[in-house]
């Protein structure tokens, strides 16, 4: 970590100019979103029809308008009201010093992130779960069951819904013993799957800087050398004390990695796809330039359905994806936001299409699966995170155009159901967690769809 | 220009978000119509519009929020006019709404939104921005005289938050002084039932349709076992 590179971001959150909420959302990331669309020619250019393009200089002219608007806009910090500017000099910079591989883990679970290239067979990195709320009594289990799976590389979450039985409170101390509490219960996990030494992302269970300070970089919690911390934000080009405290922390344990990260909200205030891609781009550079990311990206999420497995929210990032991709060498991140719950053929639908997309696109490396959208506790299982992870890595070194032609097929089982998604069902209702094994209903479901998805063309035997 | 002509310019000022032309438009109708009763019931017909293609997918944040404003600065110039016609009634003042994101939770999209449609839909809304402590709530809603709390939470860890406000109203005898509508993400409506809500609001339209049901009702807010949701209304 480069400490005059975080003092300078420091500075400009304390010096930076000043905005009130709505100016900044409405007058300049609007306002400039919408310029970039104008002087570059990208007003309607969306074509749903193929989510998946093969158009290298559209992709390309997305990323400079994403890089200008990264310039133009930068990022708010919401404690000083102060935006954190870079020159284009500044951010090139920046881009240009983050790594383009490096390695997490160690023993034989060590992992090597890469930076991808379009229709690239270079082996993505495939993190389990989203930070999804969990009973404390089935943390371990459930952690043991998703590190068990063969193509799982990383674990991030769960997240605690309890911690020793109290709720867990954002913000609060509990958040802080929780930092410390979760780093137990996945070392416990990863113990009975065998899988020791395996890399994780700090800290599923706290959002903001609370848990790291109470759980990375010191005996017995997440390690420097070795995990990765997570900084996501709040809201689009939005920061806050709470992600940079995230940034001094790494840097005061010795920290070597972050996973610069957040959403952009399609259907926000960067408009429809052409201009969330744009964002996409834009917050991405940002990100990696405040953060120091070792891996970084800004997916989309479409305000209307509060997911990204969509028609328009797949174009969008797909073509954000190939912008990345084809004009910088970072290691690029990504997630899937499925809304269907675990025990239903919609979220495998989803989760094919997504992992597809991604996979062609030059993605690097995906958390996932964002089972029943993230919003139930306990609804999630390792049978839909096996089978992302099977297509995510079966579809690198797919084409665009073989992806595109895969995931057209597969909307039409589930795009009439993204405003009101089944939940499905709990991971108690789907595994015999004595053995870890799902039901035979859910397995059945798995089974058929991954029949579909080999006759289709993805590689999975 | 005729009646219908103002009104087909009222609906596209405020639907393309043009605030200068929508005050413009009810300066005139305050000076020639005889009522204002009408252009009202049009403008709230089309920021209803609004937020159902906001809903849909089909309009985005910006044109929603300028919407919005162009529709408050409308309902600033006939104002006084309806209050001649009238009186105190809901049609002048829907009520006030405390809302913010609680403490713990920095998103404030989701909690903008219903603000905007809360306020466009005639509430006036008190708006405490995010990681809002539960008595900072409960004092803002006692200083502004508010008929609801609104209180969004993005994350699970901040749930608890919620209900935090709910207990502490409890605990000072005031949980008959204001209805609770809570929403979010991952705040379903059975927690909102278990924590004592009195509303559930998946989404801002709901939120609207909410409060418009409970400000129809006869009595005064009541701590029970009610909660309302979208389905009702």
């Amino acid at each position: 970590m480069n400490l005059d590179r975080i003092l300078d971001v420091l500075n400009k959150a304390h010096t930076g100019p000043v905005y009130q909420e709505r100016d900044f959302n409405l007058g300049v990331v609007t306002s400039v979103i919408s310029s970039k669309i104008e002087k570059h020619g990208l007003k309607g250019v969306v074509d749903t029809e193929n989510p998946i393009g093969s158009d290298d200089d559209l992709a390309d002219r997305i990323y400079q308008a994403g890089f200008e608007a990264a310039v133009e806009i930068g990022l708010l910090c919401s404690d000083t009201s102060r935006a954190i500017r870079f020159t284009a000099e500044e951010l090139q910079a920046a881009i240009d010093e983050a790594p383009s591989e490096f390695w997490l883990g160690d023993g034989d679970q060590r992992v090597h992130f890469q930076h991808r290239d379009l229709d690239d067979p270079t082996p993505p990195v495939w993190t389990v779960p989203l930070s999804i709320a969990v009973s404390e009594d089935v943390f371990v289990p459930l952690v043991q069951g998703l590190a068990s799976s063969k193509v799982t590389d990383c674990l991030e979450g769960p997240s605690l819904e309890t911690i020793y039985g109290y709720p867990l409170r954002s913000g609060s101390p509990y958040e802080h013993l929780a930092g410390r509490y979760q780093a137990d219960l996945m070392y416990e996990a990863v113990r009975r799957s065998g899988r020791v030494g395996m890399p994780m992302d700090a800290i599923g269970s706290s959002t903001t800087h609370y848990g790291l300070l109470g759980g990375y970089g010191m005996e017995g919690g997440y390690r420097p050398k070795h995990d990765l911390v997570t900084i996501l934000s709040i809201a689009d080009f939005w920061t806050s004390y709470e992600s940079l405290f995230k940034l001094t922390q790494t840097y005061v344990t010795g920290g070597e990695h972050i996973s610069a990260s957040t959403w952009v909200m399609l259907g926000g205030y960067a408009g429809g796809p052409e201009g969330t891609a744009v964002a996409s781009v834009a917050y991405t550079l940002l990100m990696i330039a405040v953060f120091q990311g070792s891996r970084g990206g800004v997916p989309p999420f479409d305000l209307s359905y509060m997911g990204n497995c969509g028609r328009r929210a797949q174009w969008t990032l797909s073509v954000a994806n190939q912008a990345i991709t084809r004009n910088t060498r970072l290691v690029y991140h990504s997630v899937a936001n499925q809304v269907a719950g675990p025990g239903t053929k919609m979220l495998l639908y989803e989760t094919l299409v997504s992992s597809i997309t991604m996979a062609v696109t030059g993605v690097a490396n995906v958390v996932g699966v964002r089972s029943a959208g993230g919003r139930l506790t306990d609804y999630l299982t390792p049978l839909e995170h096996q089978f992302g992870g099977e297509v995510f890595k079966a579809a690198a070194g797919m084409s665009r155009e073989e992806g595109n032609a895969i995931v057209t097929r597969f909307f039409s089982e589930y795009e009439t159901e993204l405003m009101t998604p089944p939940d499905g069902q709990r991971f108690q209702e789907l595994y015999d967690i004595e053995n870890l094994e799902p039901i035979p209903e859910w397995n059945r479901l798995y089974e058929e769809v991954r029949k579909e998805a080999i006759e289709a063309g993805v590689p999975l035997d | 220009m005729g009646e219908s002509s103002d009104y087909a310019n009222l609906q596209e000022a405020i639907l393309t978000g043009d605030a200068t032309t929508a005050t413009e438009i009810g300066d005139e109708i305050v000076a020639n119509a005889e009522s204002v009763l009408k252009p009202i019931d049009v403008a709230a017909a089309v920021i209803r519009e609004v937020g159902n293609r906001f809903g849909a997918g089909e309009l985005y944040l910006p044109e929603m929020v300028l919407a919005a404003e162009a529709m408050q600065a409308f309902m600033d110039v006939v104002t006084p006019q309806l209050k001649a016609e009238a009186g105190d009634s809901t049609l002048i003042n829907r009520g006030t709404v405390v809302i913010g994101t609680v403490q713990g939770d920095i998103h404030s999209i989701g909690k903008n939104i219903v603000a905007t449609m809360l306020s466009a839909a005639g509430y006036n809304v008190v708006d405490l921005g995010v990681n809002v402590v539960p008595m900072e709530a409960i004092k803002a809603a006692e200083a502004n005289g508010a008929s609801f709390i609104g209180l969004s939470a993005l994350m699970t860890t901040s749930m608890p938050y919620q209900k935090e406000v709910i207990s502490l109203l409890e605990a000072l005898n005031q949980r008959d002084d204001f209805w609770v509508i809570v929403g979010g993400g991952p705040v379903t409506r059975d927690y909102a039932q278990d924590i004592g809500a009195n509303g559930w609001a998946p989404d801002a339209a709901v939120a609207v349709q909410i409060c418009d049901r409970i400000t129809s009702l006869p009595s005064t807010p009541s701590a029970n076992d009610l909660i309302y949701t979208g389905e009702q209304s």
